[in-house]
């Protein structure tokens, strides 16, 4: 196959390299190859904007995202130092390319966690020990609506919290999706029919309302939170949380990333977590 | 609130290292202050000034170190105790602009990239060593080299189990682990199948089968040839069958091999039963990979597809034996049990008259040689010398693609396969690939077939074409 | 059975060994590994290293051995006079570096020294009989190592001489080693001359005496904390102690000057002497090492190098597993610079016990901390960065204390394992400094040098025979 001809002032020759990327970008990578921009870069990463997509190419000590796509060399290596914002880009056929790197995807991961089957004394004993607030944002709608199960008043909730602080990803974004990443994928564990459906039915509305309330980037977190496709360090959260290891290790890692992100995400996990337990038939919500 | 004073006497750090851990200990939950210095009078004199008891450090002085904590609890004090050691552990880096030295030993390797598998491929003779200290670092170990002692792979094994560590191999080509392919390994997309298998060819062939059905493949643990004899009692083929059994991400089990020892085979039958998670066992010999990967198919409510052939547009050819040559020894295996019952007896020794099926990948070809997948020059050679051979009717050989393989094995073979069927034989390829695999599956086949073989992605359905031809004398 | 969790939800992080076929393959995968340059272990070592590795007893006993190196706590608790404090030495006993050796096989500067001694302690008229005396047995010769001891190059030690008292202020080991007496024509160099016979008098008559005073006066002093400050302001602690000797005289000046009972003149001419040698502490650092080294021996299995000595014609070494068996080669030339106008045609081949410096993390193994020391032992300071950061590969350990600044302060590379020296072929570095050949010329140069691969090889098969 031929890439279509790139704008490469600055980097005449191109660098190809193979790649990893996450199943929930397939589609996006797989179609014909359609123009992209770059949004932004770091030495540890490259967002692109593609066609309503949002993916981005990040190097092996980075932080493993739903919409990654990953390469073999880490940051100290500066293979996005070139890279500038807005530069063109492009993406599919198995493919993303950008001033003058080319990624092969050569191989694929699922963001979306395998969980044990859990129950909710487990579930209950395994948060117990977690903080489940962000102080600077009020957490009491979102999980009064969590607890009822209400996409509307989710919806309500989800408005007062997105956008809400600083950076690429605002805390209130990364509080709600942490929130709904665990109620798809911990709801599923515990065998709750009724979770799935719900997140289901806001989906489309919530990405609508974040795409015009947040970051291009962070609007794509939120959606992919929805359909419990998270960050590695989030699923190996859930993991430990329904038994596969250590609780406050892998609580940890999730707690360091980012600035701001990590410790909102993993709050928000813990209510979405908790909630679901307050709203468990025959549950009498972990207290002891 | 609880007071500590401790000496660590003649423990040095510089100053600025120093404030840098009493800053850190100053952030940990519980603590309310917090002094790590020398003892040096000015420090003292801080110390006291915080209101510390000073009759505890009567005596000490400069060159000694001064840790003081004010704390609301004992855990408290505990968490602090481990912020100090790790302000004052220093990380190992690469140093500024001087490259270290490359790592000698898999222990160093390990350490510098923070490895969890270590993948040995050294003499077999050595590779006890180094399994072994992988395994005491608490590393899982897989170990493609052959030629190891059995008590050594007893050994390790036993260790590794003891341990909750796999020992994957001697003798192992291929292991799956969500994705990432080691040794010889083809590209699978992300599913909820796993395998186990004491044998790399047949694993990359279940998912050639598999992947090409749509279905994905979480893991497939390879656990080595010898894994299923008597002596090693399927030591890690246990192990790892429990270990599926327990993965969340894993909804249904293979376990793929040679025939095993008897006693051996009943013992993961047992375990198998007992699985929580739906096993399908597939024994060579007791039925075919085809035959395996049908059955899970059908457990997973898929359909059995028609694997695809490229056959041969001229198929007449001379009358004669069916010469197989083989790099994959479950993929021999296979092609003897299913062309068994049709040709008769089938040598597995060069020297054997008839029909033949040979392993070049076994040790007997392979010294001082790369494996038969990456180095096709034995073979080749072979089977030009089929083509002249007028005793041989069919050649019936193998094409492994995937990761770690010849990185175009038909560009050597077509030429040859040209002149062969020149040569009035016919050649019949099990090429075992996925859609996905470097190579290009698809256009491997196209050059071979083009070239004047029939191609086939099921082993057993090429074996089969291949005995029918030699019996039928030309097909119709 | 184990679930191998760790194994199956993540992506595996791979290190190789082996054909590079397999790395390349995984990244071609687009995923990061980790290759060991592996190589065979040395000829002779596959058997005894099959038997060490065939459980954890050599692991455990490794874990005991350097935690034993590492938990002591050397100090200088006084200076005696060597007959008080060896009980095994007569009136014709002399000590010497490296394993044991006879008079006929000794080398120029080990006989210089010895004649030297002699000629000190009256046993001789002059140099000329000295050596009739020597080679008839008029004498007997031991190894320090074989009475707790340590001595720089040709290490001789005889009854007269002060020696220093080190203590574990953690428990209850006593190590000893002579005081320094400087470069340049000195006995340790094999000089005999009246220089060097005169500055020995000097140090029992005046350098023991205060000194004993002044510890007398102010106690103890820790040796391992002015090691580890040292290091950090550019001494390797075997060929570069300007630093550490600076601290030493620091440390003792408030005595020195009104604490010690002895005459001003004296206390003078000890700061005189200490100020003017950059090598004083050499001997108290090398006494602290020896303290590490005995706490470490004889601990069953263990591969540890408790010691690394030279005698001018043997090297050897010593395993904690195989407690006081010396293992024994040739001992090897110093490749090094010379002094004026001698050339390494002068040169004696590699002598002296200061290589327990580079056993317990110290000297060749610390070079990093001392980019001042290449100028002197050739190099570049980034090839002195590489030397140490080599080290790694073949020890146990990173010191607690000892912390190389350029390495991000990380610990120097203590405890020499002789299955990773074998499994490597990476040999022990060692600075120090070169004796001319010729009996009485004295030091002629200072270089580098390798611990030879043999001492290793006997000592790995010694170690598994004692455990079958």
């Amino acid at each position: 196959m031929t890439a279509p001809a790139v704008e490469t002032r600055s980097t005449p020759a191109s660098v190809r390299m193979p790649g990893v990327a996450s199943t929930a970008i397939r589609d996006a990578l797989s179609e014909p190859q359609t123009p992209a921009t770059v949004l932004g870069s770091t030495s540890h990463a490259v967002w692109l904007f593609a066609d309503g997509d949002v993916i981005v190419a990040s190097t092996r000590d980075a932080t493993r995202l739903p919409n990654g796509v990953e390469i073999a060399a880490d940051a100290a290596e500066d293979v996005f130092r070139s890279v500038r914002h807005g530069a063109p880009a492009t993406v599919g056929l198995g493919q993303v390319l950008f001033e003058g790197l080319t990624i092969d995807v050569v191989r694929w991961w699922d963001p979306r966690p395998a969980l044990r089957s859990t129950s909710a004394t487990q579930l209950a004993e395994a948060i117990v020990d977690l903080p489940a607030t962000v102080p600077d944002l009020v957490s009491q709608p979102l999980s009064a609506a969590l607890s009822a199960g209400s996409a509307t008043a989710i919806l309500v909730a989800a408005e007062s919290l997105i956008g809400r602080g600083p950076g690429l990803t605002p805390e209130g974004d990364d509080y709600l999706a942490g929130a709904l990443a665990a109620i798809r994928a911990l709801g599923d564990a515990l065998g709750r029919t009724d979770t799935a459906p719900m997140l289901d039915s806001i989906a489309d509305p919530l990405t609508q309302l974040a795409r015009s309330r947040t970051t291009t980037f962070s609007a794509a977190l939120i959606d992919h939170a929805v359909g419990g496709r998270v960050a590695a360090p989030a699923a190996s959260l859930m993991r430990a949380l329904t038994g596969r290891g250590d609780i406050a290790d892998s609580y940890e890692d999730l707690a360091h990333v980012g600035h701001t992100s990590g410790p909102a995400l993993a709050a928000g996990m813990i209510l979405g977590a908790r909630s679901l337990l307050q709203s468990q038939p025959h549950f009498n919500g972990g207290k002891r | 609130m609880i007071s500590r004073v401790e000496i660590h006497p003649g423990r040095y750090h510089d100053s600025v290292r120093l404030m840098q851990a009493s800053k850190a200990l100053q952030g940990v939950e519980g603590v309310s202050d917090a002094l790590v210095a020398m003892a040096t009078e000015l420090n003292l004199s801080l110390l006291a000034d915080m209101g510390f008891d000073m009759d505890t450090v009567i005596g000490i002085g400069p060159n000694d170190l001064l840790l003081a904590i004010h704390a609301e609890n004992e855990d408290a004090i505990a968490a602090a105790h481990g912020a100090l050691e790790a302000a004052l552990t220093p990380k190992i880096t690469r140093s500024g602009g001087i490259e270290a030295p490359d790592a000698k030993t898999i222990g160093t390797a390990a350490k510098i990239i923070g490895a969890n598998v270590a993948l040995l491929s050294v003499p077999g003779e050595h590779a006890f060593v180094e399994a072994m200290e992988a395994l005491q670092d608490g590393l899982h170990v897989m170990i493609f080299s052959d030629n190891v002692p059995i008590s050594q792979e007893i050994t390790l094994k036993k260790y590794g189990l003891e341990h909750g560590l796999l020992v994957m191999g001697p003798d192992c080509g291929t292991t799956i682990v969500n994705g990432l392919g080691l040794g010889f390994a083809n590209a699978v997309q992300p599913g909820s199948v796993s395998m186990v298998g004491a044998s790399g060819t047949g694993i990359q062939e279940m998912c050639a089968l598999l992947d090409d059905a749509g279905v994905g493949i979480k893991h497939a643990l390879g656990t080595g040839s010898h894994d299923l004899s008597e002596d090693v009692g399927a030591s890690s083929t246990l192990q790892a069958l429990d270990a599926l059994d327990a993965d969340p991400g894993t909804e249904l089990i293979i376990v793929v091999s040679k025939p095993p020892a008897t006693p051996v085979a009943e013992k993961v039958r047992r375990v198998a039963a007992k699985c929580a998670t739906p096993v399908v066992v597939t024994f060579m010999g007791e039925t075919t990979l085809e035959e395996g990967a049908g059955e899970v198919l059908g457990m997973l409510g898929l359909p059995r597809p028609t694997y695809q052939s490229w056959e041969a547009e001229n198929r007449d050819h001379r009358p004669g034996s069916v010469r197989g040559l083989f790099s994959g020894g479950t993929l021999r295996s296979e092609a003897r049990h299913v062309a068994g019952p049709i040709l008769g007896e089938i040598g597995t020794r060069e020297q054997d008259d008839g029909h033949t099926f040979i392993d070049y990948g076994d040790d007997e070809y392979t010294q001082g040689r790369a494996h038969p997948m990456i180095d096709q020059t034995v073979r080749v050679e072979r089977l030009a010398a089929a083509g002249h051979d007028e005793s041989v009717g069919v050649v019936l050989m193998d094409v492994v693609l995937g990761f770690g393989a010849n990185a175009d094995p038909a560009a050597e073979l077509a030429p040859i396969v040209e002149q062969v069927v020149g040569a009035g034989a016919a050649v019949v390829v099990s090429l075992c690939g996925t859609k996905g695999d470097p190579q290009g599956r698809d256009a491997q086949a196209g050059m071979l077939n083009q070239a004047g073989a029939s191609v086939y992605l099921s082993n057993a359905a090429a074996a089969i074409e291949a005995a029918r031809l030699a019996t039928t004398g030309s097909s119709s | 059975m184990s679930d191998l969790s760790q194994l199956l939800d993540t992506e595996p992080v791979v290190t190789t060994a082996g054909t590079d076929m397999l790395a390349a393959s995984i990244e071609e995968q687009g995923t990061a590994v980790e290759r060991a340059d592996w190589r065979p272990p040395h000829e002779g070592t596959e058997e005894a290293l099959n038997v060490l590795f065939s459980d954890d007893l050599m692991r455990d006993a490794n874990e005991v051995a350097i935690g034993r190196m590492l938990a002591v706590r050397p100090q200088l608790a006084g200076v005696k006079v060597a007959r008080d404090v060896f009980p095994d030495m007569t009136d014709r006993t002399f000590l010497h570096a490296g394993p044991p050796l006879e008079w006929e096989r000794a080398s120029g500067p080990m006989r210089g020294a010895i004649i030297g001694a002699m000629v000190y302690e009256g046993l001789a008229d002059d140099p000329d009989d000295a050596a009739i005396k020597a080679a008839r047995g008029d004498i007997e010769l031991s190894p320090c190592h074989h009475h707790g001891a340590v001595g720089p190059m040709a290490g001789v030690t005889s009854p007269s001489m002060p020696v220093a008292v080190v203590t574990d202020a953690a428990g209850e080991g006593v190590s000893y080693s002579t005081l320094n007496e400087g470069l340049g024509k000195v006995l340790r160099y094999g000089a005999f001359g009246p220089e060097a016979i005169d500055r020995l008098h000097w140090m029992d008559e005046v350098l023991g005496p205060v000194l004993s005073a002044v510890l007398e006066n102010r106690g103890p002093i820790d040796l391992q904390s002015l090691v580890a400050q040292a290091l950090q302001m550019g001494d390797d602690g075997h060929n570069r102690n300007r630093a550490v000797t600076s601290l030493f005289l620091r440390e003792i000046a408030g005595s020195l000057i009104e604490g010690a009972d002895a005459p001003l003149d004296q206390r003078r001419t000890v700061f005189d002497f200490i100020d003017g040698n950059d090598h004083f502490m050499l001997n108290l650092v090398m006494a602290a090492g020896k303290l590490g080294s005995d706490a470490a021996s004889g601990v069953r299995a263990s591969s540890l190098v408790t010691v690394m000595a030279r005698n001018g014609t043997d090297f050897g070494i010593r395993l904690s597993g195989t407690g006081d068996e010396w293992f024994i080669a040739p001992a090897p030339p110093v490749d090094g610079l010379y002094l004026g106008s001698f050339t390494e045609e002068d040169a004696s081949p590699d002598i002296g016990d200061s290589t327990i410096t580079e056993t317990v993390g110290l000297g060749g193994l610390a070079m990093a901390a001392a980019p001042a020391i290449v100028g002197f032992v050739g190099g570049t300071a980034a090839g002195a960065v590489r030397r140490t950061l080599a080290m790694y590969e073949i020890t146990m350990s990173e010191h607690p204390m000892y912390q190389i600044p350029m390495l991000e302060f990380r610990g120097t590379p203590v405890g020499i394992d002789a299955t990773r020296v074998v499994r490597t072929g990476v040999l022990p570095q060692i600075n120090t400094g070169v004796a001319g050949k010729v009996p009485g010329t004295g030091m002629v140069g200072a270089g580098l040098v390798e611990a030879p691969i043999e001492c290793f090889v006997q000592g790995i098969n010694a170690l598994a025979a004692t455990l079958q």
